[in-house]
């Protein structure tokens, strides 16, 4: 279970989040959409959450560990992972150099934590290298990047670089995934085809997966349960019918009054 | 995995150790470079009025090594430093302060200690780097470089500008006893134990290039890559990026240190114009653009090239209504200006497959008329630069109006 408990953000006079208790997570993992306005404090929330921003008040545990002042870094060994909005992967490496970076950091040997870590890593060849290629091969596979997997990723059609982007995050073995609006930037032949590989992924491997999303019809196709925010508070959450029912919440989404 | 020769997809590969393997072309250039300069004194003597002398070539390995360290920061974690003398330094003055004041003598034990200040300066100067890239990093290492610089300087236990001999200074012995010695043979600075000393550099050059490459190759090296290419995306796939930085930071300071000890015991006096001094870290970074810092040699060569070509250069003296000018700076920045806008990717990477003298040399062997227009492309890049170079000059002196 993630929990957020009280979390607040504000950056000068702005409040970001305020007061902000949200939970996600059950066994066999969920699809949570996180809707709301512009500036409603999604991407503080998932910021706060990963670790990219520290809390002002409130705490942040993970399967019942404090991790509110843990690194970023470390919460991903714990397995909270995210992504951005704005796709980051390594420009310069091939599509499966790019996940094989991914495993190599996964593991112990070069992602660990102390001066250890950094000299096996220093000192380590590839040695389970067929088994990192397999796990590569099986990932290309299910993000659909056969066709581009020696391409270089500054190379890509954007689809393919949002997808090579949450492959990455799979390649972490995540038990939390984090996506900060996956289909933006998307065109919208691409949109439906991302949005359905990602659910598919996460659930064939029991992630619980918390997404922000812009595009209504997305989130009500797609959605486990949805959470709206608005002016940094949880305006409501509840299933995905709750978008057409809450008028308010429509509203404020879609700016249509009824 | 024992050497070997293994034939891969067509094309011979030359085994040396696990995970290294060269192409035919690359041990060739290898073997040939190691004959030539482990036979530098000869060639030196044969060579005669040639302008070619083993004093500027070994500053270019000792400052060569540095730069290969400062490349591990520029081509991987892709992290520009401005002050990378300082580990020059710290290495060169440790070696001479441990002679001079406490008479130590051995050349080895001497190195380790430069090894062992190198890397606490590069502790201590990384870790105040560790927050920033780009243009701040730059800033930050060239502050240090310049802090330390002044602070040596103005030491008069340092010898101030003038700098300290690598030397005991014991009463009752001629100088010549008062040197360092390396397995028991006199650091003199004559032809013998020059040449020793610069065997015992190669082989010491040769063991760092070796380590160097498998570091890039390690997953440390791949973290690295992923550092410079994305640091926010390799921090969220769970790499702590500040320790691996500073682990680089480290590393790439100790190879400084490295060539500056090798430094002192070569030239036997060490002083802070030519070890501290910003230029000094300007120099070393040059010589990695102009080796090509996407390679693993470029900066060793870049160093050599860069020494003999100023060498050479420092000669040509202008005379002009003010007098007479040293030429050595003016031709190796036209040459540095030729590299960058020519061949961007440094000697060796230009050499290689990919780099423009390598693709340039098989299309001319395909088809041989490509030569002309290449020249008329040449000229008119050429005038085309000399025309905006005037505009902007005129801009600089008379405003955009």
């Amino acid at each position: 279970m993630l929990e957020a408990d009280g979390l607040k953000k504000s950056f000068g006079n702005i409040v970001a989040t305020d007061d902000v208790s949200v939970q996600f997570g059950k066994e066999d993992g969920e699809m949570v959409f996180i809707v709301g306005p512009n500036g409603a404090g999604k991407s503080t929330l998932v910021n706060l959450l990963t670790g990219l921003l520290e809390p002002d008040e409130g705490a942040v545990t993970l399967d019942g560990q404090d991790i509110t002042t843990m690194r970023a870094d470390q919460r991903v060994h714990e397995g909270l992972v995210r992504s951005f909005q704005v796709v980051k992967v390594f420009e310069e490496m091939t599509v499966r150099e790019n996940i094989r970076t991914a495993l190599l950091i996964k593991r112990k040997k070069t992602g660990g934590l102390g001066p250890r870590a950094i000299w096996e890593g220093l000192f380590s060849l590839d040695d389970e290298h067929e088994a990192i290629e397999r796990t590569i091969d099986d990932l290309v596979e299910q993000f659909r990047l056969d066709d581009v997997e020696e391409a270089i990723a500054e190379e890509l059609p954007h689809g393919d670089r949002k997808l090579l982007d949450v492959a990455m995050s799979f390649a972490l073995d995540p038990n939390y995934l984090l996506l900060d609006e996956p289909t933006s930037g998307v065109s919208a032949q691409e949109t439906d085809y991302v949005i359905e590989t990602i659910v598919e992924v996460s659930e064939s491997q029991n992630v619980t997966t918390v997404t922000i999303e812009h595009d209504m019809d997305l989130v009500k196709n797609h959605a486990d349960r949805v959470i709206a925010l608005h002016q940094g508070s949880v305006h409501g959450e509840g299933p995905p019918t709750m978008l057409e029912t809450d008028q308010e919440l429509r509203r404020l989404l879609l700016g249509v009054e009824e | 995995m024992t050497p070997g020769i293994s034939r891969e997809d067509g094309q011979l590969k030359i085994r040396i150790m696990k995970g290294m393997e060269l192409t035919v072309r690359e041990t060739l250039g290898l073997v040939a470079g190691l004959v030539i300069l482990f036979n530098l004194p000869t060639i030196t003597t044969l060579a005669g009025d040639l302008p070619i002398r083993q004093r500027p070539i070994y500053r270019g390995i000792v400052f060569g090594l540095a730069a290969v360290g400062l490349n591990l920061l520029l081509r991987h974690s892709e992290l520009v430093s401005f002050g990378h003398a300082a580990f020059f330094g710290t290495g060169a003055y440790t070696v001479a302060v441990l002679v001079s004041d406490y008479q130590v003598k051995s050349a080895t034990v001497l190195l380790v200690a430069a090894i062992v200040a190198a890397t606490l300066m590069a502790a201590l100067i990384g870790y105040f780097t560790l927050p920033h890239t780009g243009l701040y990093f730059a800033l930050i290492t060239l502050a240090f470089g310049q802090l330390l610089f002044s602070i040596v300087k103005g030491q008069r236990a340092l010898g101030g500008t003038d700098g300290i001999s690598v030397r005991t200074g014991e009463a009752g012995v001629t100088i010549l006893e008062q040197f360092p010695t390396l397995f028991g043979i006199q650091l003199t600075g004559q032809e013998v134990p020059n040449t020793i000393l610069l065997w015992f550099t190669l082989v010491v050059v040769i063991i760092s290039m070796l380590v160097m490459y498998r570091i890039v190759k390690s997953p440390f090296g791949r973290a690295l890559d992923a550092i410079g290419q994305e640091r926010t995306r390799a921090r969220f796939l769970g790499l702590p990026v500040k320790r691996y930085v500073w682990a680089a930071f480290i590393i790439s300071g100790i190879y400084g240190g490295i060539g500056g000890g090798l430094f002192a015991l070569y030239f036997r006096s060490v002083a802070p114009g030519e070890t501290l001094q910003v230029f000094v870290s300007g120099d070393i970074l040059y010589m990695a653009i102009l080796g090509g810092f996407g390679t693993l040699t470029g900066p060793l060569i870049g160093g050599i090239v860069l020494e003999t070509l100023a060498n050479i250069a420092n000669e040509v003296v202008f005379t002009g209504p003010a007098g007479e000018t040293q030429m050595g700076r003016f031709i190796t920045g036209a040459v540095l200006l030729l590299i960058v806008f020519v061949f961007p990717k440094g000697i060796v990477g230009s050499l290689k497959p990919g780099g423009r003298v390598f693709e340039g040399a098989k299309t001319l062997k395909n088809d041989p008329t490509v030569a002309g227009p290449w020249f008329r492309q040449f000229g008119q890049v050429t005038v085309e630069a000399a025309k905006r170079s005037v505009k902007n000059v005129r801009y600089l002196l008379f405003g955009v109006k």
